[in-house]
């Protein structure tokens, strides 16, 4: 699939202007969620995505066919998110009892109570999504990318513009804050 | 399942060996150990289950057709390298008075070489006669007229 994005990408490049939007439908969602998962906010994640294909246009001769589009393409929407919470020194202190994932609260520390599977996987979903923003951003972006995006360890590095080795100790340290946020909660829910 | 008396598996191992990133010896290494070392195992499925959560997150879409808005916004970004190969209006004229301009002036050299008045000799090559020019050479013998020592 990557090869045909390529090619568009190419032809796009050529000045066929069809192909670029054509890289946009296939990716657009990818990317919003991409930066979604990294930003928080859905109304920004919008505009990054948006900003994300018009920053790729302009960028296009100089995209080399020997990187694959895709990593390229998150490369640029991974720093145009990254700019955005650097220039704001957006830090976040996640409280689960702000977070909603259907306009109302989720309290894990519920769990014992829920009735079935479907809101016990609610109950993870929640403690997954505070457990992504509570970790560093470094970290986030290597974990979605390989978690959501199921990139190679080598595609990661192109991405982040960091060695191989990096990606996978990073992902390594990502894993287990995610996973001790995990515990830390069901923990208390134990206790409870 | 007996517990080994060996290293327990790094967390970078057992990431990437989930990942499928390790070399074919290295990850052979921690399949035997994962066989042997129940906490090791515990903390596999640790991981694997952390991975199965990502994929139930739900995925989120933008929830509409981004590429028209995109496409309507493309001539405003393509302008700026546009913009280099526009042609002004007074283009054509500055061309065409700096046409008029060296045509006019090859007229004029051109008739005043060759249909105009008599052009001075030009003398400045007789450095290269026998005589230095001026005869003003008092250097070596060689530079004086050879006739003279006759």
């Amino acid at each position: 699939m990557d090869d045909a994005h390529d090619e568009l990408a190419g032809r796009a490049q050529g000045g066929d202007r069809h192909a670029f939007t054509q890289l946009v439908r296939r990716y657009q969602d990818r990317v919003f969620h991409f930066i979604l998962r990294m930003h928080g906010g859905r109304d920004e994640a919008m505009d990054l995505t948006q900003e994300t294909f018009l920053k790729a246009f302009r960028a296009l001769p100089g995209w080399q066919p020997e990187a694959r589009f895709s990593t390229w393409l998150f490369q640029i929407a991974r720093n145009a998110t990254l700019d955005v919470l650097r220039r704001r020194q957006r830090i976040e202190f996640v409280s689960l009892d702000e977070y909603s994932a259907a306009g109302e609260a989720v309290d894990p520390r519920d769990g014992a109570r829920l009735p079935d599977e479907k809101l016990a996987d609610q109950q993870r979903m929640a403690l997954l999504e505070c457990a992504l923003r509570a970790l560093p951003p470094e970290q986030r972006e290597v974990l979605l990318l390989r978690e959501l995006e199921g990139m190679s360890y080598a595609d990661i590095a192109t991405t982040l513009g960091i060695e191989a080795g990096t990606v996978k100790s990073r992902l390594a340290r990502a894993r287990v804050a995610a996973l001790a946020y995990y515990r830390h909660y069901a923990g208390e829910i134990s206790n409870d | 399942m007996t517990e080994p008396t060996t290293q327990h598996a790094s967390e970078m191992l057992l990431s990437a060996y989930w990942d499928g990133e390790l070399g074919a010896a290295e990850g052979q290494q921690v399949a035997v150990h994962l066989a042997a070392c129940r906490s090791c195992a515990g903390r596999l499925v640790a991981l694997q289950a952390l991975s199965a959560d990502f994929d139930k997150l739900p995925r989120e879409t933008l929830g509409y057709d981004l590429a028209g808005v995109i496409e309507a916004q493309l001539p405003a970004a393509a302008r700026p390298r546009a913009r280099q190969h526009e042609t002004r209006w007074w283009g054509p004229l500055t061309a065409s008075i700096g046409a008029v301009a060296s045509i006019t002036i090859g007229i004029a050299l051109g008739l005043a070489l060759f249909g105009g008045a008599a052009v001075p000799r030009i003398t400045a090559m007789s450095v290269f006669d026998t005589m230095p020019p001026g005869s003003l050479c008092v250097g070596l013998e060689a530079c004086y007229d050879k006739g003279a020592r006759k």
